[in-house]
């Protein structure tokens, strides 16, 4: 089949994607992003209204309470495994323009890592080069990475009232080094609001995915 | 003593309230692992176990929610499993009056089976075994507590069931769904249930999550799911986190104390607070329960 520039199809391709992420079909979800790249798709496109509608429609089916962590966390590594064969083929094309780097952790003393790898890899598919730190990270080190890679944003989650304090830790630790205007800080993790933002000086907050992408992309001009 | 309150038909049992934040209260910071105080801080330990028995708990529970094995491990410091658990025992001890007990405190492993982690069954008996086996020699009872999968909750019993023969009350926590209450790892209030009758648990309870509004629901359904006894230990509401860093729970003691009256009512025979509640909760509920 070749879908050349059929609106209809490459919806319904869309949908099949993103289908095959709600049903925690990772065969078919794998076998759609080798498709997309033999019919020489927009891999963006795909991305974002394939894989990211997927996996937006499992965090509402979460908060309505039809999915559980389970559920969630298969639908993040289907997604994770899709993005490994897409990232690297946009990155060959070229299609990719690198909008800006960002490291992205788990703080210190949390483990909590779903929301915050959601929150990566969605930056990747869009467009974002991306340096996952994993979860209970020092800030020490999520700073020194953050001057290492050059990053433009530092993204810190905390899902724990008890951990959420290390995410202006960050902020003092850049202070601090006199380094605080080269960055820019954002938080998230379900404790987190605007005055705890605000608080902590940070840049800006995000409860989705979806809003930390936008986020990103406001604070970086893009 | 403790079975024996539970055949008294007039007996409501009075657990005690929130640990975490009576020590954040006393100006500990946030972030470290509370287990640890037992040794770094005993006295202040001993002084909250102490205020919850003064103000008329039953049981209180050592300061061990954190201190299995795989928890600990998560803080590397898994070797001082032995000293923590005997340290809380020493601190609790201390501060028990005569007639009233010593409820063992089993939490989470924080680590997860598949897809969600990489934790086995077997991983999670022998990590419960390690603290039970430090915790038997000085407790009366067991509460096995904030348990979001229930297979972890089996293990927890298995283990206990190894080594010890004193009663346990298995408390799960579950949200709120529109289709009812589910753990996060998706296991429906009945399915929780039953697995905890088949495994024999002496009382099968609810804590923490859910605010004390929420729990007379839930208390409503287990009442029409089992007959074992029930216990309940809600959150005094959901926390907000303020300027001082500090997670705060605006419920006003008067509803929350409000809202046990309806759960023991219900037919819950084990209540008390998890998090935001305080001393003067468990005051309030005294007096309430003494009023029956």
């Amino acid at each position: 089949m070749f879908f050349g520039d059929n609106k209809l199809v490459q919806e319904q391709f869309y949908k099949e994607i993103s289908d095959a992420i709600v049903n925690l079909d990772k065969e078919r979800a794998i076998e759609l992003a080798k498709r997309a790249i033999i019919e020489n798709m927009n891999l963006l496109e795909v991305i974002e209204k394939g894989y990211g509608d997927g996996i937006r429609r499992i965090g509402d089916l979460w908060e309505e309470g039809d999915f559980f962590l389970p559920e969630l966390m298969l639908g993040g590594t289907i997604m994770q495994e899709s993005m490994d064969i897409l990232l690297p083929e946009l990155k060959r094309s070229g299609e990719n323009i690198n909008l800006g780097t960002v490291v992205i952790a788990t703080i210190e003393g949390d483990i909590h890592s779903i929301g915050k790898t959601i929150v990566g890899t969605m930056l990747s598919a869009n467009g974002f080069e991306v340096y996952d730190l994993g979860a209970d990270v020092p800030a020490e080190k999520i700073v020194n990475t953050a001057i290492e890679k050059n990053a433009d944003v530092i993204g810190v989650s905390a899902l724990l009232t008890t951990t959420m304090f290390g995410q202006k830790k960050i902020v003092d630790i850049l202070e601090e080094k006199g380094i605080r205007s080269k960055f820019k800080v954002i938080i998230g993790g379900a404790p987190v609001t605007k005055s705890w933002t605000e608080e902590c000086q940070a840049d800006g907050f995000a409860s989705s995915a979806v809003e930390a992408v936008k986020l990103v992309k406001k604070l970086l001009n893009k | 003593m403790f079975t024996e309150w539970l055949k008294d038909a007039s007996k409501i049992i009075l657990f005690d309230g929130g640990m975490g934040s009576e020590i954040f209260k006393r100006g500990i910071e946030p972030g470290k692992l509370p287990d640890m105080l037992n040794i770094e801080n005993p006295e202040l330990i001993y002084e909250i176990h102490k205020t919850y028995y003064d103000v008329g708990a039953d049981m209180c529970q050592s300061n061990t929610f954190g201190a299995s094995f795989l928890n600990l491990q998560r803080y590397k410091i898994e070797n001082q499993i032995t000293e923590i658990n005997a340290r809380a025992l020493e601190n609790i001890r201390k501060a028990r009056p005569p007639n009233r007990l010593i409820v063992g405190d089993i939490g989470p492993s924080g680590e997860f089976r598949p897809p969600v982690g990489k934790a086995t069954s077997d991983q999670w008996v022998s990590s419960f075994e390690k603290q039970a086996s430090v915790l038997e020699k000085g407790v009366d009872l067991w509460h096995i507590e904030t348990m979001s999968d229930i297979e972890e909750m089996l293990a927890a019993i298995e283990a206990i069931r190894n080594l010890s023969k004193k009663p346990i009350i298995s408390s799960m926590t579950y949200k709120k769904t529109k289709r009812g209450f589910f753990t996060i790892m998706g296991d429906s209030l009945e399915k929780c249930v039953r697995a905890q009758e088949n495994a024999k648990v002496d009382v099968v309870g609810a804590n923490c999550t859910l605010g004390s509004e929420e729990m007379v629901e839930l208390v409503l359904e287990l009442t029409n799911l089992t007959d074992k006894p029930i216990s309940a230990k809600p959150n005094a509401g959901q926390p907000r986190i303020d300027n001082d860093k500090r997670a705060h729970y605006d419920q006003p003691v008067k509803d929350f104390v409000a809202d046990i009256k309806r759960i023991i009512a219900l037919g819950a025979k084990v209540v008390g607070g998890c998090c935001g509640t305080s001393p003067e909760t468990i005051r309030e509920i005294r007096k309430v329960i003494d009023s029956l």
